[in-house]
């Protein structure tokens, strides 16, 4: 145990799975009930084509670009067309979120491919949280810190106007505001969160928490703590798995989480057996 | 009597209607679902709405909680707007999800909340004495997914009594549940209406649910094609004449407006 906290960069993974692993199992809650889990998918595939038009960026304009922020802006702007495209178009949510997020990851790897950059595909995918450094924690932090002002800020606004926009509206909350703030959140999350698990195994540590806490929960509050608990738990897990069977973090950090639901749903299957 | 002198009268026997609604027309795209309605909403009425589907009744229910924006018309208070409480078909909630009665209705409550999601000190109190008018005070730790459809109407009916509302609006309060819940729910609201003086608007498909609670009833089809008592507009010749088919309403009793 003393040589994984002799490195530097094991002590940056572990804060990180610790800010992180909580604050998306806290999003997660959010997307779960509001039954977004498959657009916070799509939005998390599709950061390869956000990452893609930063290094097209960088260059066609030779200006150097932050990937973060290209990433964000582009969930962004697709979070923001797909939901424009749920209200206007005669298509159905999920046939919207299937072929926005096919398209863009598509077009990501094409742009990739002919800028010659298609060995970082790999990095871009699953991620690397051992590349994390002081910056990297604080832009963290920050996250975190937005995702608990909105969501525990406005928890009434968020819980109401999935419930039942009508009662939302009669009560003054305004939903198409709740809803691009939320946009913005995932989006927000995709970016900082893209270096440490990767565009394909991301969306695992927003849905995969709230899932479990939800199998175990009697209430919401205890959904919340749960899902919280079970974040910090799962993500930290996966650092030390990762550490000691040396195997690569991200997908450490996902098994853990699926354990961890495997865990729940065999608790929830058994409780009413003991009780007899 | 001169008709200044008449039009005195009536101010001083009438109160003044809690809404008017004048030439109000909704269109989706190119279809009109709504077109010249015009009605008057009386303080302390029991109004139904019923007609044929896709006949606007849902629709003018959210034009009054201004969901949907008028392409012609008005809708026009006296006085300051009233507090509308509102109770929704159903909920967007996956049945599985954990969400206690208690904090469905904190969520509902204009007071300060708990942290976390909970239910505040002040809040508890108002929560419980909204339930418990309703019969419904040892609901309050189940969670939203395991009510049955009578006691999830009684939920809805406690969080729209925590606006402390003048105007009930109920979408289809009748829809998903059996015949005695349904006489159940009349019986609640018949005495929410009584007791605290509520005027209610509600639509409905079930005519027997109507023909018991309503004090008027609007027939719609676009725009009213009957708007009365309920002995009148429930009538077999006005029922076919907007259902557009032959209707037969069967026996109906008319309590509320006896």
């Amino acid at each position: 145990m003393s040589t994984f906290w002799s490195y530097d960069f094991m002590s940056y993974a572990l804060i990180s799975a610790c800010i992180l692993g909580p604050a998306c199992a806290l999003l997660g809650v959010f997307v779960t009930l509001r039954g977004m889990a498959f657009f916070s998918d799509a939005l998390a595939h599709s950061a390869i084509t956000g990452v893609a038009l930063g290094f097209l960026v960088q260059e066609k304009f030779l200006v150097s670009v932050d990937p973060m922020l290209c990433v964000f802006i582009f969930s962004f702007a697709l979070a923001s067309l797909m939901a424009w495209l749920f209200r206007r178009s005669p298509l159905a949510p999920d046939t919207v979120i299937a072929f926005s997020f096919t398209g863009s990851v598509a077009f990501g790897v094409v742009v990739i491919s002919m800028l010659g950059k298609y060995r970082l595909l790999d990095g871009i995918l699953f991620g690397s949280i051992y590349a994390n450094g002081p910056a990297d924690i604080i832009k963290q932090a920050a996250l975190a810190g937005l995702i608990v002002l909105v969501l525990v800020g406005w928890m009434r606004s968020y819980t109401l106007s999935t419930l039942s926009p009508e009662m939302a509206h009669v009560q003054g909350h305004r939903r198409a505001w709740l809803d691009y703030a939320f946009a913005l959140l995932i989006a927000a999350t995709v970016a900082v969160s893209l270096k440490m698990l990767g565009a394909l195994l991301l969306s695992a540590l927003i849905v995969i928490p709230p899932a479990a806490a939800k199998l175990i929960s009697g209430s919401f509050r205890q959904m919340l703590v749960f899902s919280l608990c079970g974040g910090l738990l799962a993500a930290s897990l996966g650092v030390f798995f990762s550490w000691h069977l040396n195997v690569p973090t991200g997908p450490c950090i996902v098994l853990t989480n699926v354990l961890l639901l495997t865990l729940c749903y065999g608790w929830k299957t058994i409780t009413p057996h003991l009780q007899t | 009597m001169t008709a200044a002198a008449l039009g005195q009268t009536q101010t001083i026997t009438c109160p003044a209607p809690l809404l008017r609604i004048e030439r109000v027309g909704v269109r989706y795209g190119n279809h009109w679902a709504l077109r010249g309605v015009d009605l008057e909403i009386r303080r302390g009425e029991l109004l139904a709405f019923i007609g044929p589907n896709g006949a606007g009744k849902s629709t003018l229910l959210k034009a009054l909680l201004g969901l949907v924006p008028l392409a012609e018309g008005r809708i026009i208070r006296d006085g300051p707007a009233p507090r509308i409480g509102y109770v929704p078909q159903k909920l967007a909630l996956d049945s599985t999800f954990p969400l206690t009665v208690e904090e469905f209705l904190a969520v509902n409550h204009p007071g300060p909340r708990a942290w976390f999601g909970g239910v505040s000190k002040k809040q508890g109190p108002a929560i419980m004495a909204a339930l418990a008018r309703l019969g419904a005070a040892d609901l309050s730790r189940q969670v939203i997914g395991t009510l049955s459809g009578g006691q999830f109407q009684r939920v809805l009916l406690a969080a729209a009594l925590l606006q402390e509302p003048e105007l009930l609006l109920l979408d289809e309060p009748a829809a998903s549940i059996d015949r005695r819940g349904s006489e159940e729910l009349q019986l609640l609201l018949h005495d929410l209406h009584k007791k605290l003086g509520l005027t209610i608007i509600f639509v409905s498909h079930d005519l027997h649910f109507v023909s018991h609670l309503a004090t008027r009833v609007g027939c719609l089809n676009q725009n009213f094609c009957g708007l009365g008592p309920p002995h009148e507009v429930l009538s077999e010749h006005s029922l076919t004449e907007a259902y557009g088919t032959a209707f037969v309403p069967g026996h109906l009793h008319f309590h509320a407006a006896e």
